[in-house]
């Protein structure tokens, strides 16, 4: 069979927004002198500190990253160690850089369905963590604290459904939520969240 | 004998008030259609409007002046100096309430449902309800997963019980084939025990299924409905010339559905139709070959062009070449072919196509004619050579007799038999330009990567005359073009001048040429439109 179809996955293209171009610009001596103008700002307030803070010797010291920090994404189990993901599709709605890709499938038994494919290119990602608000499942997460790794090929920033669920754990959140949870939200402190 | 009076003629149109505006509408239009026409929407489930309305979903409620209770919309006849409300609060808190009923043992399982995103159900609720669930007990579970047959998996969970699916069997396809079985709330869709829901219409149960209890086994879980394109065009399984769209997402199609019109094909479409979609991206051939090498597009015309020209030397001015025009390919691409074989002074042409399938025709919507395009074919070649084309048989008779020592063959199909395929072999040339490998693609010398259907623009003539037009969804795959490009290509080889930028203009000529479509339109451009909530796709 001799069959070579181009293979499109994104719907993204690339805007050219044209800029002014003035003397000041062409020259940069501006800009030169205003950088210029700030690091020495730093270097005196730095100096006149009496403990410098600015910088952390990374990567022997490290940050302790907030709890809502967004890093790699992870896929969460069922209780039975199978995928949680029931294929829905709403991350890659909901995603702007069309980084997911999810082909699903029959699983046989009573969840009807699943990704046979689930694929998100981390290099595309821009860590907006949309997926994980649009997921109807707690089935995917970016709670792992993991930063993208370092890769040599394009292709190997691709984390496919085994990476994925590598990285996840058992998720106990209760499909369609907990029994009474229209009351129990009525206590909860902050408006916001009710 | 006493003049009998003339009966006064009897009154064909009736008019009425809805929501305060008057409208005039044929006499046993229902309210629900006169609301239509006024751009009205009403909401319904088991209305359809290629059906019989049993007004059993009670959806389409509204309130009459002078009527104590409401009536259902899409049931009631309009009546001389009827008063229609539509929106007033009586009427909408009964629609509401019938939505809120019609959603009590609903699983709303919406992110596993393959309608979400062109569910009426969906719609509605989020539209003007999107209430919490009032009711708290466990709802009434049915099967999931039911088997209906070798086309259709049935949810039963999910079923709003509006019978429009037992209606297109019955009216449709001619064939009781879904029953309601229980009563009450455990009310289920089925079949008769050890009989299976396989009429040759049975797809259209998945059209106009409101919600996702019936799903198509070949499009279930294959893409979500809010990520496809829609592109209209015509189905190409046989001359009834259905009119479909041809739903694709990132350059693949996942589906073809029906497409409304009155004229050819109503609200329906065959099931083996809506399957011609499949084939277009199996087997095809993306690059040009001469003597089976894969060589470049431009080598490979450069090729047949020398060997004709060379021919024509020697052996006159025909140079014994024959064209093929095709019952597979547009009015335009076979006009363009044989333009160029009468400006080439061929006199040898033949007509070709699929086989005809007797035993699949039917008088509901099915051809035995398994070409979209034969119509067409046949009036191009009476406009442009009179009494000159020829049939499969004499094609192979003149193969078999040597007659012929060049063809130039539009694709994909051309009925010969084995004889008639080893004289092919020997021509001196033989071009023979197809989206598809068959069973001709080693058999000829030069083989031209051409472009499908649904990967061109142009029109099919079907069986009733209707000049109809077909849009380019997806693109072709490698180096394949339209069957007309190449044939312009080739024909500047020759040395014809030939410029069609476009298909329009190529219509535009071809109208004047062919009287049968003197008074065809080649029709506006659709923009491609993403799937959401699509009105008549139930
Ligand atoms: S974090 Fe944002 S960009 Fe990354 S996969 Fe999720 S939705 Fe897409
Ligand atoms: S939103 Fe959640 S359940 Fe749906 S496909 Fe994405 S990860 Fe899977
Ligand atoms: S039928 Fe409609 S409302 Fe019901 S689960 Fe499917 S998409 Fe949701
Ligand atoms: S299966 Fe669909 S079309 Fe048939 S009765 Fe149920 S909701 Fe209506
Ligand atoms: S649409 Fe009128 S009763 Fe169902």
């Amino acid at each position: 069979m001799e069959t070579t179809f181009r293979k499109r996955t994104s719907k993204a293209t690339v805007k050219v927004v044209p800029r002014p171009e003035t003397l000041n610009k062409e020259l940069m001596l501006g800009g030169i002198i205003q950088g210029l103008a700030v690091t020495m700002r730093h270097f005196f307030q730095n100096v006149a500190r009496e403990k410098p803070e600015v910088t952390i010797n990374y990567p022997e010291e490290r940050l302790k990253y907030p709890l809502r920090n967004r890093g790699l994404h992870r896929l969460m189990h069922r209780e039975d160690d199978s995928v949680r993901c029931v294929a829905c599709m709403c991350c890659p709605t909901a995603c702007p850089a069309h980084c997911i890709t999810i082909v699903a499938e029959e699983t046989g038994n009573g969840n009807e369905k699943r990704p046979a494919i689930f694929e998100i290119d981390e290099l595309r990602c821009i860590v907006c963590g949309l997926c994980v608000e649009a997921c109807p499942c707690d089935a995917i997460r970016m709670d792992t604290g993991e930063h993208m790794h370092v890769v040599d090929r394009r292709d190997d920033a691709i984390l496919g459904k085994v990476d994925l669920m590598k990285r996840g754990i058992s998720s106990t959140a209760v499909q369609g939520g907990e029994p009474n949870w229209q009351e129990r939200v009525k206590t909860v402190p902050d408006p916001r969240f009710r | 004998m006493a003049e009998t009076p003339n009966p006064a003629p009897a009154q064909s149109t009736v008019t009425l008030k809805i929501d305060g505006q008057s409208v005039t509408v044929p006499k046993g239009t229902n309210v629900l259609e006169a609301a239509r026409s006024l751009g009205v929407s009403i909401s319904f489930f088991c209305y359809h409007p290629g059906l019989s309305s049993p007004a059993v979903c009670r959806q389409c409620l509204v309130e009459v002046k002078g009527q104590p209770k409401p009536v259902p919309s899409c049931y009631t006849p309009c009546a001389d100096n009827m008063d229609v409300l539509t929106q007033s609060e009586k009427a909408l808190t009964v629609r509401q309430q019938m939505l809120e009923f019609t959603l009590v043992n609903h699983p709303v399982d919406c992110p596993i449902c393959d309608k979400a995103g062109e569910c009426t159900l969906q719609k509605l609720y989020v539209e003007w309800d999107s209430a919490h669930a009032r009711m708290d007990y466990e709802k009434v579970h049915k099967p999931k997963k039911v088997d209906l047959g070798p086309t259709i998996v049935l949810d039963a969970e999910r079923c709003i019980l509006c019978t429009r699916c037992i209606r297109v069997c019955d009216e449709v396809a001619h064939d009781h084939q879904l029953e309601m079985s229980y009563r009450g709330d455990r009310e289920t869709i089925s079949v008769a025990p050890g009989k299976q829901l396989d009429n040759p219409y049975s797809l259209n149960t998945v059209d106009v299924c409101p919600v996702g209890a019936l799903t198509a086994k070949d499009f279930r879980f294959q893409m979500r409905a809010w990520e496809l394109m829609t592109t209209s065009s015509v189905c190409a399984g046989c001359a009834t010339g259905c009119n479909d769209e041809i739903h694709h997402a990132r350059g693949e199609i996942y589906r073809l559905v029906p497409r409304e019109n009155q004229d050819v094909n109503k609200f329906w479409m065959c099931d083996d139709g809506r399957m011609t979609y499949h084939e277009i991206r199996q087997n095809r051939v993306a690059g040009a070959r001469v003597q089976g090498e894969t060589v470049p597009l431009d080598k490979a015309l450069s090729f047949a062009a020398d060997r004709i020209v060379a021919l024509r030397g020697s052996s006159g001015s025909s140079g014994l070449l024959g064209v093929v025009a095709n019952a597979q390919a547009t009015n335009e691409d076979n006009y363009l072919l044989l333009k160029v074989a009468s400006a080439l002074g061929v006199d040898r042409v033949y007509l070709a196509g699929r086989p005809a399938r007797p035993d699949c025709a039917d008088d509901i919507l099915r051809h035995a004619d398994m070409n979209p395009n034969t119509a067409g074919a046949r009036a191009i070649a009476q406009a442009l050579m009179p009494g000159k084309a020829k049939g499969v048989p004499q094609l192979a008779a003149d193969l078999e007799g040597g007659a012929l020592k060049a063809l130039w063959i539009l694709g994909d199909h051309v009925d010969l038999d084995e004889e008639a395929q080893a004289a092919l072999a020997r021509l001196e040339v033989c071009i023979y330009q197809t989206p598809h490998q068959n069973f001709l693609s080693d058999k000829v010398n030069v083989l031209l990567p051409a472009a499908a259907w649904a990967e061109v623009d142009g029109t099919f003539t079907n069986a009733k005359g209707l000049v109809q037009r077909i849009r380019r969804a997806v693109e072709p795959p490698g180096e394949a073009r339209p069957h007309r490009e190449l044939i312009q290509l080739l024909g500047r080889k020759l040395g014809i001048a030939l410029d069609y930028p476009n298909v329009r203009m190529l219509f535009k000529e071809m109208k004047q040429a062919v009287p049968e479509f003197a008074a065809a339109e080649y029709g506006r451009e659709l923009p491609v439109v993403q799937l959401r909530f699509a009105g008549s796709r139930g």
